[in-house]
């Protein structure tokens, strides 16, 4: 009888054990950090800012879709596997892009999260006094400059978008409509910038793994821009985007090139260097997305830290580079461009009879062109593999910087004070300099420049849509007959009209 | 709010307990006080191990009542002392409540005396006498002819109707009186009766009562039937067990005495088309889960059932088991049996119950078989000329230049048969022993088992050893104990094969250089395509899963009192497997490997659980029978996993993450879940007439956010079994006649582990070559979320006709679906993830169907015949989304979405555009609507193009001209099973099918595309080269400008089909020749699976998975096997 006692007992304890445990059911996930623990020490608040740099490494923006953006503007074609493969790219080139493009949904996708992760930044860090004061500084400041970057990409590419300026939670109108770009320009883009030339450091006061963050020369750099593409979308497209005289914006350009120039920023002696793993962050970078060859992540996963862009510009089946799938064919148009003697050429494509690479010599038949981009190639000495590619992409350098100040210049009628500017670029590429064009030929010359300096770089669809009748004309002469004014900005995606019927659709699509 | 939950959760925990305690401390008392008794089914189940003993006992007959027993002194209950004789002796007790005053008071003096002088003295002053017959201590009804002369005596024998031998100690009891009398040794009885227009009751246990008219006769040789076919089945219930007959829900059980008789690998094999209602969509590949649907798919997030082995819940992995240790199968289809599953009941409940011993009942067994395994209906593809023919007119359709090596397409021969070298003939061998047995008090079964599977595919293959090891023990009276425990051991080589890269590699590349090397595409895309070499990459790659599995539970059953039983069960099942991919560097196009790959991956998952229950069982005088089970059962899940990879070995033959140098990589993670719950059930009967069954289960999980964890999931069931009313008595055909009618309401809690919690990601950015730790909102939380629940009502009868001959089970149901989690349009502006949504409660789905199932005895005897026959329909709906915006679904590449939820419509169902024949010259391009316009004459629509319909009428064919092109759930499902048996030979073939559903072959967009550098299937030799010569199959043009190969009825083929699934042929070895060799039996089969499929599907097998879309699906073998059957 005393057995079955405790029997009883174990029965008794069993039914309590499983009944009585009050955080039986408290599972909090183990792998993640719950919203209220965090943004309370310094290291949390670099941990968040560093998270708004991340999504400019995404496929969707720097590794590949701002780039095939020259595929667009008639520098190249997509080469690929042929077929489908890159038929959303192909369809922007022929501008016959639907909403449904599956790229342009990518090119809409891309910012928002990198604007959330700003404006979370800017509400939680500037309410933190845990953090000395120049830290903090700096890191709204790189907020301020990451969030101005990621809308001026949207302004340009759509045009009218939702102005979200805090980070929105569950019961928030989450279905804003859309708001007319110069309200983006005149109450984002610019005060972010000015905001952030106030509080970022300069370049070289970084060190160590701070080296790649947006500094002072950066801000200044991109407002440089803005006010530029604000200038021209007024004089060549109709637009009325700020307030001020366009002349004034010009005017605005030179003055912040020249804020550029003072804080050091230098050519590099040699084209190329801009594209060599060993020589990222230099004198002549302002800012570039940075990339690390050794991912732990997936290459095709948004936490990859490889860089795309020479596994997909290697020329398909050559083994020259580690992947290779040949996507951005060069043009006969587009190499027949380069001025004799023009030294970027055999820097940036590979053709017949140019100097070898990786210790292959090129063979055409390997694009359906006969070229290949060479410029973002890295051998595979230092990546050996497709998924290990570490070269950063450029989103501002100082050869940039000089010839949007000679197009500044250029436009406030300054024609010959811009050839200064333009020589030093064409110096480097080891051409004569340019001298005693008349306003139009110079606005040109200086076109010309900048598509073969900065080419297939994602800048040249930037440069035709602040242009728009000199692009029709150009893409009409090389076949891409198909385009109009209103190709000039990109559909709002299907999806997101879907997800917020507010947004309306531009016109054309 | 949040306090009030918190109170109701305490509440609720405290009358959990109260209950128990209440419960628990009165029984225990009385349990001390009370003497033990023998139930009713204990006797039952001592009489059916009596047939498994050879009568040879009969001489020593009453030898054990010589024994010497010990009695306690005072006042007792009669049956009590009885029993302990009968206990004391090792006698089993047989006796009829009739005739036994049981609970009759009497008064024991004497302690120590003989069993045989104990039972005089406590039957002395009844009608009762004592025999002992094969071990059975028998109570019986004196003969009264002694004192009642004038009375008229009847005899007789009584036999087994099936067997024909002779029954001792059956009671006949004179109808009306108390009189009777039993049958002696030899079967044979003697009864006086006062008049020979009376009428006699014979009663056995284990048999059927039989009532007899005496009708003027003095001699009646009766013979008795067994009950066990009728209604003695136990059915496993969760939680329980309960007699078929008293069923009110809807289960379905599956035979598994035959599963050692056919060559099965795995426990998803034995189920399909088994059961009405249970879809099984098999894996073709081997050692893979199958995909269950039960009653058809009850909502978008996982239908997957919840699979119950031997009481512990898991979702996967059940292919672990070795199908010959399995006793029986039970699928619990209505909500009102699986609602005791509550939160995890919505998708039915598949209850596994592995093999135990049976006392005094020793086997051996071994069960082999080996076969030979092929893939079937391989698609017919262009061979090299064919397709350098048609590369040559794709090419030039676009203006591009042909390639200059299919200038003389005939020079290039038959080419490269890739899906050829791709499959091969696969062997197939499965060893089991088995052994089990036990004693009064401990039983046990042991079996162990070798499957050795290669794939159909070259470098697949699945090896799975596998240890069952049960065991019960009584220890005392009272207490049970026992354990089932399965280990298991897996190596699934999955390896690296693409069955659509081997359909569209190209015939005129070879597989192999001629230095031996494997080929790759080497040149322009255009001419050589990149497809990577499925032969190299299946060889090169290896890519393999280790699986170490622990499913085991350890359970303790007390009787405390006669109607009271508690059990406490603890189980755990412990996942633990290995991944690894290697991969050796090589250097062919389109992608090479310049480095040698290794990476390694250990994952474990465990979940323990422990269930307490308990259950009072009382069946009244007046018929009643009553039946409470009370539970409670908490389980916890924590799964981990880690990954590393490496590359650059020095050599192939280490292959250790230490061998490799470069690019080292290291990611892990974990999580984890609980549940608690509390349940409880009561059965009702009355006569076995009128049935009531209701449960009600509480469940907590972790799953949700601290206002929404509990959920109440209520159901009820009644049945009346109308062949019991007395109106009812004139229709002789029908033996048994039962209505069902049930409600309940079970619930999904697969919804990921932490879709409440608001949290942030850790994600990398880098800064000058160093990686930098970056912390970011990601998922927009939704605290709110909360059970999804699944609202069933059912209704449904079972009839037996024609002697049994015949069974019928029909179910009809409406299964609804609340509070569906549906994903929250998440608009990207917002910054947080627009795939990775919250999701929120506002889904509804409505499942309705009907399922039939019959069994029929045809022929009996020496030649027999059985047919079962099941049939099933289901018409699944998505009665509301979200909001109106239908969700794309089913990705099957970057730019192919096939499937659509939307409201209205049937889930997955295929949505794109509608073709309307081809183009035949360019009047009719520039008259229909525009579908691709433009100056470039190579990249336009063109005659040779498809027609797509304009469904808008706006005159442009766009995103808008789509419509909804097919339904890939089927309208029915159904198998046929006929079974012979002649002398020794028996035979079995089994059809199954289902009917009415879509299929999108998806192989086709690429196969049948003629867009790109991609082989294609001989169907477009017939293709568009001129006017009228096609309207079916288009133009080959490169780069596809018409969007030929777009999402459209193109593609979508009917999916029904009937298939030969299994005939098995089987010869059992006449018993004096298998005695020779001390075999009790051997039974030799040829067996052949999937032989024979009829379908127009053009596919390989029409067995896709169940969102209908057929892409790189592993085909399932066909699979022809010579097995053996060997019972010691």
């Amino acid at each position: 009888m005393k057995f079955k006692n405790h029997i009883y007992q174990v029965i008794l304890l069993t039914i309590l054990l499983a009944g009585c445990k009050s955080q039986f059911l408290n599972k909090a996930p183990l792998d993640s950090i719950n919203t209220a623990n965090f943004y309370q020490t310094k290291s949390d608040a670099i941990a968040a800012i560093n998270g708004a740099y991340q999504p400019l490494q995404w496929p969707k923006l720097y590794n590949m879709r701002m780039w095939t953006t020259d595929i667009m503007a008639g520098n190249s074609v997509t080469g690929g596997a042929g077929g489908t493969d890159g038929i959303e790219t192909k369809n922007e080139a022929n501008f016959v892009t639907k909403p449904s493009n599956p790229g342009v949904l990518d090119l809409w996708r891309g910012p928002w999260p990198g604007i959330l992760r700003a404006n979370t930044v800017l509400q939680k860090v500037s309410g933190m006094n845990t953090i000395e004061p120049t830290l903090k500084n700096r890191i709204l400041g790189e907020a301020h400059f990451l969030r101005a970057l990621y809308y001026f990409n949207l302004v340009r590419f759509f045009g009218a978008v939702p102005m979200i300026t805090k980070p929105q939670h569950p019961g928030d109108n989450l279905r804003p409509p859309r708001t007319k770009p110069s309200d983006i320009y005149n109450k984002v883009i610019i005060p972010d910038l000015k905001k952030a030339i106030q509080l970022l450091p300069a370049k070289s006061s970084y060190s160590g793994s701070d080296i790649g963050r947006a500094s002072k020369g950066s801000a200044t750099g991109l407002l440089a821009k803005v006010y530029l593409t604000i200038a021209n979308m007024q004089k060549f497209a109709g637009k009325k985007y700020d307030n001020q005289s366009t002349n004034s914006d010009y005017q605005q350009v030179v003055k912040l090139c020249d804020q550029v120039t003072q804080l050091g920023y230098k050519l590099d002696a040699n084209y190329a260097d801009n594209f060599n793993p060993n020589h990222e962050n230099d004198q002549e970078s302002l800012f570039s997305v940075q990339y690390y060859g050794k991912t732990s992540n997936s290459f095709w996963s948004n936490e990859n830290q490889s860089s795309w862009t020479s596994t997909f510009m290697g020329p398909r089946n050559s083994n020259m580079v580690a992947g290779a799938y040949g996507w951005d064919q060069p043009t006969q148009e587009f190499v027949n461009a380069y001025e004799k003697g023009d030294k970027r050429k055999d820097a940036t494509v590979l053709y017949k009879g140019g100097p070898s690479f990786g210790g292959m010599n090129y063979d055409p038949s390997w694009s359906n062109t006969g070229f290949n981009v060479r410029k973002f190639l890295v051998p595979k000495s230092i990546a050996p593999t497709y998924d290990s590619s570490p070269l950063n992409f450029n989103v501002l350098r100082y050869s940039d910087v000089l010839l949007m100040k000679a197009e500044a210049l250029n436009e406030l009628g300054q024609t010959s004070a811009s050839e200064t500017p333009l020589n030093e670029v064409r110096t480097r590429a080891g051409l004569s300099g340019v001298s005693g064009l008349n306003q139009s030929n110079m606005r040109l010359k200086i076109l010309h420049e900048r598509r073969m300096e900065l080419a297939f770089e994602g800048q040249r669809w930037f440069d035709l849509i602040s242009h728009p009748d000199y692009a029709l004309n150009f893409l009409h002469s090389i076949g891409r007959t198909n385009a109009t004014k209103n190709n000039f900005l990109l559909p709002i995606p299907q999806k997101a009209i879907d997800a917020n019927p507010n947004l309306t659709q531009n016109p054309g699509y | 709010m949040k306090h009030k939950r918190i109170r109701e959760t305490l509440l609720w925990k405290c009358i959990g307990i109260s209950v128990f305690l209440l419960f628990i401390q009165p029984f225990g008392v009385l349990a001390q006080k009370g003497t033990a008794t023998i139930s009713h089914k204990k006797i039952l189940a001592s009489t059916y191990e009596l047939k498994n003993q050879k009568p040879d006992t009969q001489k020593k007959q009453g030898a054990e009542l010589n024994k010497i027993v010990i009695l306690k002194k005072g006042k007792q209950r009669f049956i009590s002392v009885i029993k302990s004789i009968a206990d004391q002796t090792g006698l089993k007790l047989s006796y009829s409540e009739q005739i036994v005053p049981v609970n009759k008071e009497i008064n024991i003096e004497e302690v120590k005396l003989t069993a045989r002088k104990a039972l005089k003295n406590v039957l002395k002053g009844t009608s009762l006498s004592f025999d002992v017959y094969s071990k059975q201590l028998v109570l019986f009804l004196k003969t009264q002819s002694d004192n009642q002369s004038q009375e008229i005596s009847v005899t007789g024998k009584v036999t087994d109707a099936g067997t024909g031998q002779t029954l001792p100690g059956v009671n006949i009891v004179i109808k009306g009186t108390t009189q009777g009398t039993a049958t002696n040794s030899k079967g044979i009885y003697n009864i006086s009766v006062p008049s020979l227009q009376d009428t006699l009751i014979y009663s056995y246990i284990g048999y059927q009562t039989k009532t007899v008219p005496i009708n003027g006769r003095t001699k009646i040789n009766i013979a008795l039937t067994t009950k066990i076919l009728n209604g003695q089945t136990l059915v496993v219930v969760g939680y329980g067990t309960q007699e078929k007959k008293d069923l009110t829900g809807s289960i379905a059980t599956i035979k598994t005495r035959n599963l050692s008789s056919v060559p099965v690998p795995s426990v998803s094999d034995a189920l399909q088309g088994k059961a009405s209602g249970v879809q099984v969509i098999s894996s073709g590949v081997p050692g893979n889960d199958a995909t269950f649907r039960i009653r058809g798919t009850s909502t978008i997030n996982n239908s997957n059932p919840l699979i119950v082995i031997d009481g512990v819940p898991t979702t996967t992995g059940y292919n672990m088991l070795n199908p010959n240790s399995i006793k029986s199968i039970q699928v619990l289809k209505g909500a009102s049996a699986a609602a005791i599953y509550g939160s995890r009941g919505a998708n039915g409940v598949i209850i596994i119950t592995t093999k135990s011993g049976k006392s005094g009942h020793n086997q051996f067994n071994v069960d082999v078989y080996r076969g030979i395994q092929q893939v079937t209906n391989l698609p017919n593809m262009l061979n090299a000329t064919q397709y350098a023919k048609l590369s040559n007119s794709m090419l030039a359709n676009n203006g591009l230049p042909e390639n200059p090596a299919f200038s003389k397409p005939s020079s290039l021969g038959q080419g490269t048969d890739w899906l050829g070298h791709l499959f091969h003939t696969a062997p197939i061998q499965s060893y089991s022993i088995s052994y089990s047995g036990g004693n009064k008090k401990t039983n046990y079964y042991v079996s162990g088992n070798m499957l050795d599977q290669q794939g159909t595919v070259i470098s697949t293959d699945y090896k799975r050893y596998s240890i069952q090891l049960n065991s019960d023990t009584k220890l005392l009276k009272d207490l049970t104990f026992g354990d089932r425990l399965t280990l298991e051991h897996d190596i699934k080589n999955h390896g690296n094969y693409s069955i659509i890269n081997a359909m569209k590699a190209l015939p005129t590349q070879p597989i192999y250089n001629s230095d031996g090397t494997y080929a790759g595409p080497n040149g322009r895309a255009s001419w050589v395509g990149s497809i990577t070499n499925p032969v190299g990459q299946a060889n090169l790659i290896n890519n393999s899963t280790l699986g170490y599995n622990i499913l085991g539970s350890v359970y303790g059953k007390l009787q405390i009192t006669k109607h009271l039983r508690f059990k406490s069960d603890f189980g755990i099942k412990a996942n633990f497997w290995d991944g690894r991919t290697w991969s050796p560097k090589y250097n062919w196009q389109p992608i090479p490997q310049p480095k040698s790959y290794l990476s390694k991956n250990y994952n474990k998952n465990i979940t323990w659980l422990t269930d307490n229950t308990l259950t009072y069982d009382k069946m009244f005088n007046d018929g009643q029978h009553v039946k409470v089970m009370l539970g409670t059962s908490a389980q916890s899940n924590r799964s981990d996993w880690m990954r590393g990879s490496v590359q650059g070995f020095a050599s192939k033959k280490t292959q250790q993450l230490t061998n490799g140098t470069d690019q080292p990589t290291l990611n892990g993670d974990a999580s984890e879940w609980s549940l608690l719950s509390f349940m409880g059930r009561v059965n009702y009967s009355y006569n076995d007439t009128y049935l009531v069954t209701t449960t009600l289960r509480r469940d907590g999980s972790s799953r949700f956010g601290s206002g929404n964890k509990w959920g109440l999931f209520p159901s009820g069931s009644v049945a009346w079994r109308i062949s019991n009313e007395n109106f009812f008595k004139p229709v002789k055909f029908i033996n048994n006649l039962k209505l069902r009618a049930g409600y309940g309401v079970t619930g999904n809690q697969e919804i990921g582990n932490y879709s409440f919690a608001s949290v942030l990601q850790t994600v990398q950015y880098n800064l000058n070559g160093q990686l930098v730790g970056a912390v970011v909102p990601s998922v927009m939380p939704n605290p709110n979320v909360h059970w999804e629940s699944v609202e069933q009502y059912d209704i449904g009868l079972d009839a037996d006709m024609f002697n049994n001959r015949i069974s019928l089970t029909f179910d009809a149901y409406i299964k609804n679906t609340n509070g569906m989690l549906v994903p929250e349009s998440v608009p990207i502006t917002t910054g947080y993830s627009d795939i990775n949504v919250p999701s929120i409660n506002a889904g509804k789905m409505q499942n309705k169907g009907m399922e039939l199932s019959v069994s029929s005895k045809n022929v009996k005897g020496k030649f027999s015949w059985n047919t079962k026959f099941n049939i099933s329909y289901n018409r699944n709906r998505i009665v509301s989304l979200n909001d109106t915006v239908p969700m794309p679904e089913g990705n099957i590449d970057f730019n192919y979405t096939v499937g659509r939820l939307e409201a209205g419509h049937p889930v997955n169902e295929f949505y794109g555009y509608v073709t309307n024949g081809i183009f035949q010259n360019q009047q009719q391009v520039n008259a229909y609507a525009v579908q691709q316009p433009g100056a470039d004459p190579y990249n336009r629509t063109s005659p040779g193009d498809i027609k797509f319909v304009d469904l808008n009428n706006d005159g442009v064919i766009n995103s808008n001209d789509r419509t909804y092109i097919g339904n890939p759930n089927p309208d029915f499902t159904f198998s046929l099973n006929n079974s012979f048996s002649y002398k020794n030979f028996d035979l079995q073939i089994f059809l199954q099918g289902v009917y009415g559903n879509k299929i999108f072959n998806a192989n086709r967009i690429w196969n049948q595309g003629m867009a790109s550098a991609i082989n294609q299937t001989s169907a477009v030799l017939n293709r568009w080269t001129g006017p009228g010569t096609s309207n079916t199959m288009p133009r080959a043009i490169y780069n596809d400008p018409n969007g030929n190969t777009r999402v459209s009825n193109r593609y979508v083929e009917d999916g029904s089909y009937l298939r030969v699934k299994n005939i098995t042929l089987g010869y059992t070895l006449p018993r004096r020749l298998s005695q020779r060799f001390s075999v009790n039996m051997a039974r030799i089969y040829m067996s052949g699976e999937n032989l024979w499929t009829l379908t127009n599907y053009s596919g390989i097998s029409p067995e896709v998975p169940v969102n209908g879309i057929d892409l790189n699906v592993y085909p399932v073998a066909r699979t022809i096997s010579l097995g053996l059957n060997i019972r010691f």
